[in-house]
C-alpha cells in the first residue's frame, strides 16, 4: 500500500479519555470500532480508502475484538454484506466512494433499504464531490431519498464526527434505516483531535459465534408480498421514528442569534465554512456564535418538518445552503412552510451557485446575496458592501501581476509508469494506420487523457472501457482499443466488458494494464495481485481467467518495449481473427516497485552485493530542442531547461534526477526514430571481478585512444 | 479573533502532507488551537495539491474557536509554494496580498506539460512571475530549493519548513518545529539536517538570484561563438567561409545581422551522424555523466547510445551521384521514414568508442556528401532571402531571418519541420521577393512561423497559409 498507518494504527487501540490526533478519516475508523462494529467492509476509492487501509492495517486490534474486515470485490458486494444487519442485531460499516460506488452499490442498497435492518448498517460515503474530485459531480442525496436512507453530512470538527458515527448506528436502529455517513474530501484529510472512548467488543462477532441462523421472517426477503409492507413502513414508521431519534438526541444544532428575522439553514458540512465567512462581515464571533440564527443539519434526511417550521416561524426570510443541484432540502422546506402557512421566503440558488463545491468565494457572494435581499433589521449593508469591494480589487491586482493563462498541472502518470509507454505506443501506431477510437476507463490510464496524449473518446465507469465500445465497434472500419485495468478488470469489467463482447462475438480489441495493484486509489491488493494482505498470493490471475472464457487472441507484452506493443497492436488491428483480442499490457506499477527497491538495494549495498542503477540522459549538445520525444513520452522526469549553448534559443529537453531508468526513453527514441540524444548511463556499484577488470580496461584503452 | 491561515500549495510526491503534519505539531506544542486539511489528488506524482491550516490561541472561556477548510483570497498570512509557477498561480488567484501575506516559495521550475510540449519554447516567463510573487505578498521568501537540494540532499519538505521557521511569521517558537520532526518520526536526522538549511539559506529574507544564460547581444560575440564551434566542426576553411558570408552580409541592419550571424552558426554546423558521433566521444561528456551519477573513480560506468538512422540519414554520408537515385528510389517505394538501421552502441566499451571514433572521422569527407551541397544551397538561398526583404523592410528581414528556426531535430522531425520551412519560404518569401508583395507580410510571417510550431500535424500552419 501506498502509505504505512502505523502511527494511525496505534491510534486505533486508544482508550477512554486518551486523546486522538490525526485525521478525520481514521477518526471514522475508531468511532466505528468505538460503536462496536462486528463487521466492515468496503472498496477503495478515494477521498475514504483510508478507513479500509488502516483497518487492513489493524488486523490484530480487529481480531481482538472479533471485528471481520473483508475487502470486498465491489462496492455491489459491500452493500450486500450489509445485509447480515437484515436478520441479525449486528452493526456493520461499509465504505466507499460515492457517488460512483453508490451507482454500483445501487441494486443491493434499494434491496437493503426495503426490508430494513434489525442491527445498525452504516455506509461512509466518500463525497467526491468539488475541488480535487475525480468523478462525476452529483451528490448522494437522491440514493437516501429514493431508497429511505438517512443521511448524515457532520459538521467539520472530529468530536462531531465521531459522535454522529456513534448515533449514527443508534438511528439505524431506531428507524430499521440503513444510514449514509458522507464524508467531504476536506473532512476526510482534516488533522484534528478528539477524546476517545474505549472500543467495544460486539456482542456478535468472530470471537463469538451465533449457534443457529435467524428464523425464517418472509418480511425480512425484499420478495413480493413482503416488498409492498415494507414500502409501507418505510413512510409510516420508519421514517417517523427516524426524526423522533434526530428530535430526541439533539443531532441537529440550532444557534441562537440576535437577527431574529432571518436565518440560516445549512447542512452540517458546510456549517463551520458559514460561520467563517459571517465571521468576515461581522455577523459571527469565531467561537461558534453567530448573529445570524442558524439550523444545522447533521442529519439531512430525513429532515424534521416540525423542526423546520420552528426554526421559520416568525423570520421573514432564511437562506438554505446545500451544495449541488438540484436543491433538495431547498424544495421540502419550500413545501413544509407552504403546509405550515408560513410565509417566510426562502433563498437558496437564487443566491448560490447551483453547481460545484460551496468555496469561501461563492458563499461570500451568496451571503451578500441573500443579506440584500433580505435587509436584516439591526445590520449595517455597508460592511457586505465594503468587503465585496475589497475582494474585487485583491483579485484584480491578482490577475493584474501575472497577466496570462497559467497552464494547468493536472494527474500524470508517475516517472517510470508501466502504463504511459502502451499510449506512447498507441500515437505511435495512430501515426501508421490513422486515428483510433479508445474507450477509455477509470484508472491510472485515464490520465491518458491529459496532454501529451489526448488518447480517450469516452469515460463510462469503472471497468467500463471494453463494454463502451460495444456498440461503436461494429460501426468502424478500424477496430476501437478499450482500455481497462486490472482494478476495473476485477471490480466488473470481466463480466460487463469481457464477457459480454466474447457472448456478443465482439471484435474489439482490449488493452489490460496489469500493473499489480489498484493504483489511483492507493495501491490495495488485487486478486491478481503477487501477494494480499494475508501476506500470500492472491491465487487469481487474469490471464488464466482469460483462456478459461475461451478468449482465443491473447498476448501478454512487457509495457516498457514499445516496439513489440506496437508490433502487438498493429497485429492486433489487421489480424483476420473475429472476435474480441486482448493484450494483456504487463508491467508492475512503479511507485509500488521503487518503494520495494530502495529497501532491496538498501540492503543488497549493506551486504556488498552488486546493485547496478540505470538512469536515461539527453546530450544537450545533440538535442535541437524539438521536444517530440516529451510529446511521445510525457515522463514526469523529461523535461526542458535553457538550452546551455547560447546560439539556440528554444529549450533542450533534459532529464532530471528522479529517472528510474525505465527505459521508456530510449524504447521511445528508437521505436519513434526521433534522435541520437538519448543516452543510458548505468552505475555499477559493488561490481564483480570480471566487470571490475573489464571497466578498468575499457577506460585506459579509451584514454590511449583518445589522447 | 481572526485565526493564522497557511496555504501550501505543492505537487504530488514532494511531501506536502508531511509539511502539514509538522506545522499542526508544531502549533499544538506551542498550545494553539489547529486545524489542517488537504486537497491532496489521487496516488500519481506531479498534480497539483493544496494544504490549509488555521491555528489560533485557545479562547480563555473555554470555547472552542470555528476553523476554516477553506482558504480564501486576500485572506492567507503565510503561502507556501514549493514552486515558482505553483506560487504564481496563488497570487493570480489574489490569495496571497501585499496587505497580510508572507510568501515563501522555492523559485525553481517543475514545467507543466503545456509548457513542455511545446516545439518551441512554451514555458511560461520566470521573470514575471518572480516579480508577481515579490509585488504580490506584503513580504517575499525567495530561494531555489532545488539548488539546496542538489547540494545537501535535502528533502523539499523539510527545506520549506526551515523556511518558514526563518520567516519568523507563525506565533510558533523555533525549535517546536525540530521537536515537531522528531515527533512526527519520518527520516528525523535527515529532515532536521534539511531544516537548518532551510533555515539558514533564508535567513537573510529574499535570497533569490535569477541566473539566465543571457544571449550574446552583439554581432561580434555571436561570431566570436561562431567561429571556434565550425573549425570544431569541420575546419579553419569552413570556419573562414562563416566569415565571408556575414560580411557579404555587412549591409543588414545591426539586429537582423544579430540573428543571421547566430542563425548561420547553427545551420552551417547541421546535424548529421559524423556531427553526433564527435559530440558523444567528447571526454567532458563522460566526467559530466560520472559526476551526474555520483560515480567515484573505480566505480563501473556504462554508456549506451541509441542511434537509428535511416535511409536519409545514411544518404546524408554518401557523395551526390549516389545518394540522389537511392534516395530517388527510396522515395519511391515508400522507404523514406521507414527503413531504419536500429544500434545501440556502448561508447564505454573498446568496440563501442571504435564504431563512433570512424564516424566521427567521416566528417573529413563531409564537403564531398550530399548533404552538405543539400544545406549549402539552402543557406545560400536563405541568405539571399533575408537580404532581398532587407530592401523591402527590416522587419521583414528579421521575420525572414528567424525561419531557421523551423529546421531542426532528425528524421521525421527534421523533415517535417523542413518542410514547413519550405512552404512559408516558397509561398510567402520568395513570391514576395518576386515582386508578388503583400500587405502585412512580416507579421503574416510571423504568425506562420508560430503556427508551424503549434502543433506537429501541421494543421495550424494549414490554417494560418490559407487564411
Amino acid at each position: 500500500m501506498e502509505r504505512s498507518f502505523k502511527r494511525e494504527v496505534q491510534q486505533l487501540r486508544l482508550g477512554a479519555n486518551q486523546v486522538f490526533r490525526g485525521e478525520g478519516i481514521v477518526a471514522v475508523a475508531k468511532a466505528l470500532l468505538q460503536s462496536g462494529v462486528s463487521y466492515v467492509g468496503g472498496y477503495q476509492g478515494s477521498p475514504v480508502s483510508h478507513v479500509m487501509d488502516v483497518l487492513v492495517d489493524a488486523e490484530d486490534i480487529m481480531a481482538e475484538l472479533g471485528v471481520h474486515l473483508e475487502t470486498n470485490a465491489n462496492e455491489a458486494a459491500a452493500a450486500a454484506m450489509l445485509g447480515a444487519s437484515i436478520n441479525y442485531p449486528m452493526r456493520g460499516a461499509v465504505g466507499w466512494k460515492s457517488v460512483v460506488g453508490s451507482n454500483v452499490a445501487a441494486d443491493a442498497l434499494s434491496n437493503l433499504a426495503s426490508p430494513g435492518v434489525i442491527g445498525g448498517a452504516m455506509i461512509i460515503s466518500g463525497e467526491d464531490y468539488g475541488e480535487g474530485a475525480s468523478v462525476i459531480q452529483e451528490r448522494t442525496y437522491a440514493f437516501a431519498l429514493k431508497s429511505g436512507l438517512c443521511l448524515i453530512d457532520p459538521r467539520a470538527s472530529l468530536p462531531t464526527i465521531v459522535r454522529l458515527v456513534e448515533e449514527g448506528f443508534a438511528l439505524s436502529e431506531a428507524s430499521n434505516c440503513p444510514v449514509v455517513l458522507q464524508m467531504r474530501i476536506r473532512s476526510c484529510h482534516m488533522q484534528g483531535k478528539f477524546v476517545c472512548k474505549d472500543n467495544v467488543a460486539p456482542a456478535i462477532g468472530t470471537r463469538r459465534k451465533l449457534a443457529e441462523p435467524a428464523g425464517f421472517d418472509f418480511d425480512r426477503l425484499s420478495h413480493p408480498p413482503a416488498t409492498y409492507r415494507q414500502e409501507k413502513r418505510k413512510l409510516e414508521q420508519r421514517m417517523p421514528a427516524a426524526r423522533r431519534f434526530v428530535v430526541e438526541r439533539g443531532l441537529n444544532e440550532i444557534l441562537d442569534g440576535e437577527l431574529g428575522d432571518i436565518g440560516i439553514v445549512v447542512t452540517g458540512g458546510l456549517a463551520d465554512t458559514v460561520l467563517r465567512r459571517l465571521a468576515r462581515i461581522g455577523l459571527a464571533d469565531g467561537l461558534g456564535g453567530s448573529r445570524v440564527p442558524m439550523l444545522i443539519l447533521n442529519v439531512t434526511y430525513p429532515l424534521v418538518p416540525e423542526q423546520i417550521a420552528a426554526f421559520c416561524a416568525g423570520k421573514r426570510a432564511v437562506l438554505t445552503v446545500e451544495e449541488g443541484s438540484p436543491e433538495y432540502i431547498e424544495q421540502q422546506i419550500n413545501v413544509i412552510l407552504r403546509k405550515a402557512d408560513l410565509q417566510t421566503r426562502v433563498h437558496g440558488k437564487d443566491v448560490l451557485p447551483g453547481a460545484g463545491e460551496y468555496t469561501a468565494e461563492a458563499l461570500d457572494d451568496g451571503l451578500a446575496g441573500f443579506l440584500r435581499a433580505a435587509r436584516p433589521v439591526g445590520y449595517d449593508l455597508n460592511a457586505v458592501e465594503s468587503a465585496a469591494a475589497r475582494r474585487a480589487a485583491i483579485k484584480a491586482k491578482g490577475r493584474a501581476l501575472v497577466p496570462v493563462e497559467l497552464p494547468p498541472r493536472p494527474p500524470a502518470h508517475c516517472t517510470g509508469c508501466p502504463e504511459r509507454p502502451v499510449f506512447s505506443a498507441i500515437k505511435l501506431l495512430e501515426r501508421e494506420i490513422g486515428k483510433v477510437h479508445v474507450a477509455a476507463d477509470i484508472g491510472c490510464h485515464s490520465f491518458a487523457i491529459f496532454a501529451p496524449f489526448n488518447l480517450g473518446h469516452s469515460i463510462l465507469g469503472y471497468g467500463m472501457g471494453l463494454a463502451s465500445a460495444a456498440a461503436v465497434a461494429p460501426m468502424q472500419q478500424r477496430r476501437p482499443i478499450a482500455i481497462m485495468g486490472d482494478g476495473g478488470f476485477w471490480h466488473n469489467g470481466l463480466q460487463t466488458g469481457v464477457i459480454g463482447t466474447q457472448y456478443n462475438r465482439g471484435d474489439s480489441v482490449l488493452v489490460i494494464m496489469q500493473n499489480g495493484f489498484t493504483s489511483a486509489t492507493g495501491q490495495q491488493y488485487l486478486p491478481s495481485s503477487t501477494t494480499s494482505r494475508f501476506d500470500a498470493p492472491g491465487g487469481m490471475d487474469i490471464r488464466r481467467t482469460l483462456e478459461a472464457l475461451g478468449i482465443g487472441w491473447l498476448r501478454t507484452v512487457r509495457t516498457y518495449s514499445i516496439a513489440k506493443m506496437v508490433a502487438t497492436l498493429r497485429e492486433a488491428m489487421a489480424t483476420a481473427y473475429q472476435g474480441l483480442k486482448v493484450i494483456i499490457a504487463d508491467g508492475e506499477c512503479m511507485l509500488a516497485r521503487q518503494r520495494r527497491l530502495r529497501i532491496e538495494v538498501a540492503e543488497r549495498l549493506k551486504q556488498g552485493l552488486r546493485v547496478a542503477r540505470a538512469r536515461f540522459g539527453v546530450d544537450e549538445e545533440i538535442c535541437t530542442g524539438d521536444h517530440s520525444c516529451i510529446r511521445l513520452s510525457g515522463c514526469p522526469s523529461l523535461t526542458v531547461k535553457t538550452h546551455p549553448d547560447p546560439l539556440r534559443t528554444d529549450p533542450v529537453a533534459h532529464v532530471v534526477q528522479s529517472c528510474v531508468g525505465c527505459g521508456v526513453c530510449g524504447e521511445v527514441a528508437h521505436a519513434a526514430v526521433l534522435c541520437p540524444s538519448f543516452y543510458r548511463a548505468e552505475i555499477v556499484r559493488n561490481p564483480g571481478r570480471f566487470e571490475a577488470w573489464r571497466a578498468r580496461f575499457n577506460r585506459r584503452a579509451i584514454g590511449w585512444l583518445a589522447a | 479573533m481572526t485565526p493564522t491561515t497557511i496555504l501550501i500549495a505543492a505537487m504530488g510526491g514532494e511531501g506536502g502532507q508531511v509539511l502539514a503534519d509538522w506545522l499542526v505539531l508544531a502549533a499544538e506544542a506551542e498550545g494553539l488551537a489547529v486545524q489542517a486539511t488537504s486537497i491532496a489528488g489521487v496516488a500519481q506524482r506531479t498534480g497539483a495539491t493544496t494544504y490549509y491550516l488555521e491555528m489560533t490561541p485557545w479562547p480563555k472561556d473555554g470555547r472552542t474557536p470555528v476553523l476554516a477548510l477553506n482558504p480564501a483570497a486576500g485572506e492567507v498570512d503565510v503561502l507556501v509554494a514549493t514552486e515558482l509557477l505553483e506560487a504564481a498561480r496563488a497570487v493570480q488567484a489574489g490569495l496571497a496580498t501585499a496587505q497580510r501575506t508572507t510568501l515563501i516559495t522555492s523559485t525553481h521550475r517543475v514545467l507543466a506539460m503545456g509548457e513542455k510540449i511545446a516545439m518551441g519554447d512554451g514555458r511560461v516567463d520566470g521573470a514575471m512571475m518572480l516579480r508577481a510573487c515579490r509585488e504580490g505578498a506584503k513580504r517575499a521568501l525567495l530561494f531555489d530549493a532545488e539548488a539546496l537540494m542538489a547540494a545537501d540532499s535535502a528533502a523539499l519538505n523539510a527545506l520549506m519548513l526551515g523556511a518558514i521557521a526563518a520567516s519568523g511569521t507563525l506565533p510558533i517558537a523555533a525549535e517546536r518545529y525540530e521537536e515537531a520532526i522528531r515527533e512526527r518520526g519520518v527520516a528525523v536526522e535527515a529532515n532536521l539536517a534539511g531544516f537548518r538549511v532551510g533555515l539558514e539559506a533564508t535567513r537573510g529574507g529574499d535570497a533569490a538570484a535569477v541566473a539566465d544564460i543571457r544571449l550574446p547581444d552583439s554581432v561580434e560575440q555571436v561570431v566570436a561563438l561562431a567561429l571556434p564551434r565550425l573549425v570544431d566542426y569541420q575546419d579553419q576553411d569552413y570556419a573562414a567561409l562563416y566569415r565571408r558570408r556575414i560580411e557579404a552580409c555587412g549591409d543588414l541592419p545591426e539586429a537582423v545581422l544579430r540573428e543571421v550571424a547566430r542563425h548561420l552558426a547553427l545551420r552551417m554546423s547541421y546535424e548529421d551522424i559524423a556531427r553526433v558521433a564527435q559530440a558523444k566521444l567528447r571526454p567532458e561528456r563522460l566526467a559530466r555523466i560520472r559526476h551526474e551519477l555520483g560515480a567515484e573513480d573505480a566505480t563501473p560506468v556504462r554508456i549506451h547510445e541509441f542511434l537509428k538512422p535511416g535511409i536519409g540519414e545514411l544518404c546524408d554520408m554518401l557523395p551526390g551521384f549516389l545518394a540522389r537515385p537511392i534516395l530517388a528510389l527510396a522515395r519511391s517505394r515508400g522507404w523514406i521514414g521507414r527503413a531504419h538501421c536500429g544500434m545501440e552502441i556502448e561508447t564505454t566499451a573498446i568496440g563501442g568508442y571504435l564504431a563512433l571514433a570512424a564516424l566521427a572521422k567521416t566528417r573529413r569527407l563531409r564537403r564531398w556528401t550530399h548533404r552538405y551541397a543539400v544545406e549549402q544551397e539552402l543557406i545560400e538561398e536563405w541568405l539571399h532571402a533575408v537580404r532581398g526583404a532587407a530592401a523591402l523592410s527590416p522587419a521583414l528581414a528579421m521575420e525572414v531571418a528567424g525561419l531557421a528556426r523551423l529546421i531542426k531535430g532528425y528524421g521525421d522531425t527534421h523533415r517535417r519541420g523542413l518542410g514547413n520551412y519550405r512552404l512559408i519560404m516558397d509561398r510567402l518569401v520568395l513570391a514576395a521577393l518576386a515582386g508578388r508583395a503583400e500587405p502585412e507580410l512580416a507579421p503574416r510571417i510571423a504568425r506562420a512561423r508560430e503556427a508551424a510550431l503549434a502543433d506537429p500535424e501541421g494543421r495550424a500552419l494549414e490554417r494560418a497559409l490559407a487564411a
